[in-house]
């Protein structure tokens, strides 16, 4: 990869709104509060953004949310698709606008009432393109979608529920001691994930991530732009990123290629890696997209922590890297991923409410049964 | 969540590219896209050879034979239309006469009606035979679907 120097995308900035089952307010009004809250993490204003990239699932388009913050002019714009999987890609986009100079200060943001605002799925009858083939069975919820690749794995690989249910309790602790968690005040037990009732077999409750009202947005800026800024909080350097599908490729339904144990990230991590020039023992902590606990075995392992089918053992060891300290998107709140962002920076500051002793990199993933991509924050730059 | 949930299934709504398989399963009987080129299986139907990119795939034939890859069996909360019949299992079957194609569709009994069932008492497995039939659904659709042999 070609490094300048100068051009190194910097977190500069974050906020996160408080996670609510109701925020009460449109998701252009959380959005907007959230950039500007994370405006003023940085000690910029909207007079300094010439950049934004946002979530493609969310009502508010770029130039709406422009509009709303009264932004002058937009050198650069983008969108990055394919839910639960596009945290670390809307990221990785507005770093490379930054990169090729195209903007030196790009906002991304996410806004979603996904608890006040129903279930998506819940309000649509018309199975149009691949759902066609997927709805009229009964594959409507997100759950219901994995389900049948979980069941692939632990047929493959002899996972059980434990080893889920150790993947739950394991961020509920995290969640337990972050105050802003939505179960921060929410104990879980091995006994409680067991008891907990089916949802889509072989997933239970417990194994599905929050439905929450939230808003976060990072400001990302070019390192020659971070020199001069007073960044209190200290700044999180980009140090690469990736992306992957993998080949004919599914959002959430991934069935038809040839390997059902294979994800969109097996694709990632060899680039990721590649990138930027690390290794999983470079790594101290993870935010690993967890919409569902199966994911975070098998992320374990596509990115080489472990070897291929032990991502359960590995998580049952002492030698598990700490992951999801803010109690992630099954304890924390659920914001397709944004959340894991967000804490990733808060790791890489030291201000965590499960702070990890001198963290250089922390290593940030998307989705892993959708196109996805993961992103590695670190104390230091290039 | 009650005023989101329809009274009916999702309606599978057909274009251009897959017309044909529906318009099959009306027949009761199941195609498959195949390269008329390369003689590759296709899943889902796409316009083109996803391997040497001839267009216009073949719609062929199969006797729906299948292995099961995967299921699962959905539990509360479910679209109302599905309420009082929960759980029910949806299967991953591996076409045998298809090699590679996976699709979906219900267990259901001899008869084609859906089995109110987890599996867990016919013993479903990964690897199980299952043959088709066809279940009308609640707005009139048939679709294919799989039952234990």
């Amino acid at each position: 990869m070609r490094r300048d120097k100068p051009r190194q995308p910097v977190v500069a900035g974050i906020h996160a709104l408080p996670y609510s089952k109701d925020i009460g307010m449109t998701e252009r009004h959380s959005g907007a509060l959230a950039i500007l809250g994370a405006l003023a993490d940085a000690g910029l204003t909207v007079d300094d953004v010439d950049g934004i990239c946002r979530y493609v699932w969310q009502p508010t388009t770029e130039m709406e949310m422009a509009r709303v913050l009264g932004v002058p002019n937009l050198r650069w714009f983008g969108a990055q698709d394919y839910g639960g999987g596009a945290g670390p890609p809307t990221m990785a986009l507005a770093c490379a606008a930054i990169e090729l100079g195209l903007a030196d200060c790009v906002v991304v943001w996410r806004s979603r009432n996904r608890s006040s605002g129903g279930r998506p799925w819940a309000g649509q009858m018309l199975a149009e393109g691949q759902d066609q083939f997927e709805r009229p069975f009964g594959i409507v919820r997100p759950a219901d979608g994995i389900a049948l690749l979980v069941r692939v794995w632990m047929n493959a690989w002899g996972w059980t529920r434990e080893d889920f249910g150790r993947v739950a309790i394991t961020v509920r602790e995290h969640a337990n001691r972050n105050p802003a968690a939505m179960m921060h005040h929410k104990s879980l037990t091995m006994e409680d994930y067991l008891a907990s009732r089916m949802i889509a077999e072989p997933l239970c409750l417990f194994d599905n991530c929050l439905e929450t009202d939230g808003a976060l947005a990072v400001v990302l800026v070019a390192a020659e732009r971070a020199a001069n800024l007073d960044l209190t909080a200290g700044p999180a350097y980009v140090t690469g990123y990736a992306l992957g599908s993998g080949p004919q490729v599914y959002a959430m339904t991934n069935y038809y290629a040839d390997d059902l144990t294979r994800s969109p990230n097996s694709f990632v991590a060899p680039e990721l890696w590649r990138n930027t020039g690390l290794k999983p023992g470079d790594i101290d902590v993870v935010q690993i997209y967890d919409a569902f606990t199966p994911q975070v075995p098998l992320f374990f392992q596509e990115f080489g922590f472990c070897g291929d089918g032990e991502g359960a053992a590995y998580i049952a060891s002492d030698e598990c890297l700490t992951y999801n300290t803010s109690g992630g998107g099954l304890s924390e709140a659920y914001v397709h991923g944004f959340n894991l962002i967000v804490e990733g920076v808060r790791q890489v500051r030291g201000v965590s409410t499960a702070q990890v002793s001198g963290v250089k990199h922390c290593l940030v993933t998307g989705g892993n049964v959708v196109p996805t991509g993961a992103i590695v924050l670190s104390k230091e730059p290039w | 969540m009650s005023s989101f949930a329809p009274a009916l299934p999702p309606k599978p709504v057909a274009d251009l590219d897959t017309q044909p398989f529906w318009d099959a399963v009306a027949e009761r009987r199941l195609v498959v896209p195949r390269c008329t080129a390369c003689g590759a299986w296709i899943w889902q139907p796409r316009p083109l050879c996803p391997r040497c990119h001839e267009p216009g795939p073949a719609w062929v034939s199969v006797t729906g034979d299948a292995r099961v890859a995967s299921w699962t069996a959905l539990h509360p909360p479910v679209l109302a239309v599905w309420a009082d019949q929960v759980p029910f299992v949806i299967l991953l079957v591996e076409l045998d006469d298809a090699p590679g194609v996976r699709m979906l569709g219900q267990l259901v009994n001899e008869a084609g009606a859906l089995l109110m069932t987890n599996g867990a008492a016919e013993g479903l497995e990964i690897g199980s035979a299952v043959v088709l039939r066809w279940r009308v659904d609640e707005a009139g659709q048939t679709l294919p679907a799989w039952t234990l042999i």
